[in-house]
């Protein structure tokens, strides 16, 4: 299989080159693929402080009734897969799904476990622990993120309020988003990544086939056509147009074969010499 | 004048057979080198089939070793760390061809590539870049077992010329 010369210097070379490729591709989609959930989080914590600051006078004043529109009109946003805020026994108090409302959440649950893995749960993490990706119950990849309402002066000092000033957790804001978009985008980026290094492995891998072609085994080639002539008709001839390392080569066997002719001449020169002329026929 | 037969030494005869019996070893001796590069990539596909499913088959780190081993690399810099190893493998393979060094046949390029399978592991990002490792380790194991293949090749057949031409020139002397 890898007898001839063009085999033995072209399969390696692409073997290798095209391995290293697709290796990089799929590390450079790697990088990509992270650096765009990493900015979906971001986006996805943006819009949950954007919430929690904007249902704060509805909580200071402990208005239910605008909190719960609020919460309403965000849920019914077309990328918004669920959005509902629970006290802090888990009591789910506010959600645009009114079978949610009244129920108690599962503190084992994704999302739950980085603040309640341990005996005491932690008082705060950074953007990229709070959020979980999971498949929802419709078959929707979802990215969520939890966001705690901190107990404040405002909210004890309130007269309207009971709070504790020791309590350091009111409550918990929890929205999912759906990841639908981020997929088809990683799904553009994948096929364009696969069309582009196919691209250039093409590319690569055929114009180095073809210059080593033309400018090494072709001429090879011809020499070896040249020399093998079983009749040694040709070996007078000029050789085809062929320029350096391999027209050397050419002109030397060339001049070598014509010094044999030439030693042969004269060896058969000699041997008639030799031969006294009455012995001959 | 009379032509006199050439008279061989009989001393010589043994020390035909003792060098034919070294081109023998040195001709087996580099057809096991050339397959030792043949088991490292056997190991390394061994390898990668157990990571392919997250070394499913080991037992989990249990906290106290995990802690005891400390916080994992970043991903970003394993995936570093795998193209600078895969570019200057491929580019000192290439250089060993073009020089005809002789090539490399231990079990260091299985080693590190497991040692790659495993800190994607640890750092729990295996599954984003098994193939990464996999094309990698392939094209840098591929490419320096094809050349020891050649360059054993190559020297099997020097040696077996070597050998033939002792032969004949043993048949000329009987």
């Amino acid at each position: 299989m890898l007898s001839s010369i063009n085999s033995r210097a072209i399969v390696p070379v692409a073997c290798a080159v095209t391995g290293f490729v697709i290796a990089c591709c799929v590390l450079l989609y790697t990088f990509v693929k992270d650096d765009l959930i990493k900015g979906e989080i971001q986006h996805a914590a943006d819009l949950s402080d954007t919430i929690i600051k904007s249902t704060r006078y509805a909580m200071l004043h402990d208005d239910r009734e605008s909190l719960s529109n609020i919460i309403n009109s965000i849920g019914e946003q077309n990328l918004v897969e669920h959005v509902r805020i629970f006290n802090k026994k888990g009591l789910i108090m506010f959600s645009p799904d009114s079978q949610e409302v009244s129920q108690f959440i599962d503190k084992s649950a994704a999302g739950c476990t980085e603040c309640h893995a341990g005996p005491e749960p932690k008082r705060s993490l950074g953007t990229m622990a709070k959020a979980r990706q999971f498949t929802n119950n419709a078959g929707s990849d979802v990215l969520a993120i939890t966001a705690p309402f901190y107990n404040e002066p405002e909210c004890f000092n309130a007269a309207c309020h009971f709070h504790d000033p020791e309590q350091s957790l009111l409550g918990t804001l929890d929205i999912g988003v759906s990841q639908d978009p981020l997929k088809r985008t990683l799904g553009q980026i994948q096929n364009r990544m696969i069309m582009f290094s196919a691209m250039v492995l093409v590319l690569t891998v055929g114009a180095v086939c073809s210059l080593l072609y033309r400018q090494v085994f072709l001429p090879i080639k011809q020499l070896a056509d040249f020399t093998e002539d079983s009749s040694g008709d040709t070996l007078s001839d000029e050789f085809p147009e062929v320029s350096g390392e391999v027209a050397r080569l050419a002109n030397a066997f060339q001049k070598m074969t014509r010094r044999v002719r030439e030693l042969e001449g004269q060896l058969q020169k000699k041997e008639r010499e030799a031969i006294p002329p009455d012995s001959l026929p | 004048m009379s032509q006199v037969e050439p008279q061989f030494d009989v001393q010589q005869l043994p020390g035909r057979e003792v060098l034919r019996q070294k081109i023998e070893a040195r001709i087996r001796h580099l057809e096991r080198a050339s397959g030792n590069g043949l088991w490292s990539m056997v190991l390394f596909l061994l390898v990668s089939y157990f990571a392919f499913d997250g070394f499913a088959i080991l037992p989990d780190l249990s906290d106290d070793a995990r802690r005891m081993l400390g916080a994992p690399p970043p991903g970003e810099m394993i995936s570093l760390a795998l193209v600078v190893y895969a570019f200057s493998s491929i580019v000192r393979t290439l250089a060993r061809m073009s020089r005809n060094i002789k090539p490399y046949t231990g079990l260091m390029h299985a080693a590190f590539f497991t040692a790659f399978y495993t800190f994607y592991q640890l750092s729990g990002v295996l599954q984003d870049n098994f193939w990464a490792v996999f094309f990698a380790g392939i094209s840098v194991m591929g490419l320096d077992n094809y050349y020891l293949w050649s360059h054993s090749n190559e020297a099997v057949r020097k040696e077996r010329a070597l050998l033939e031409s002792m032969r004949r020139g043993g048949e000329n002397i009987q």
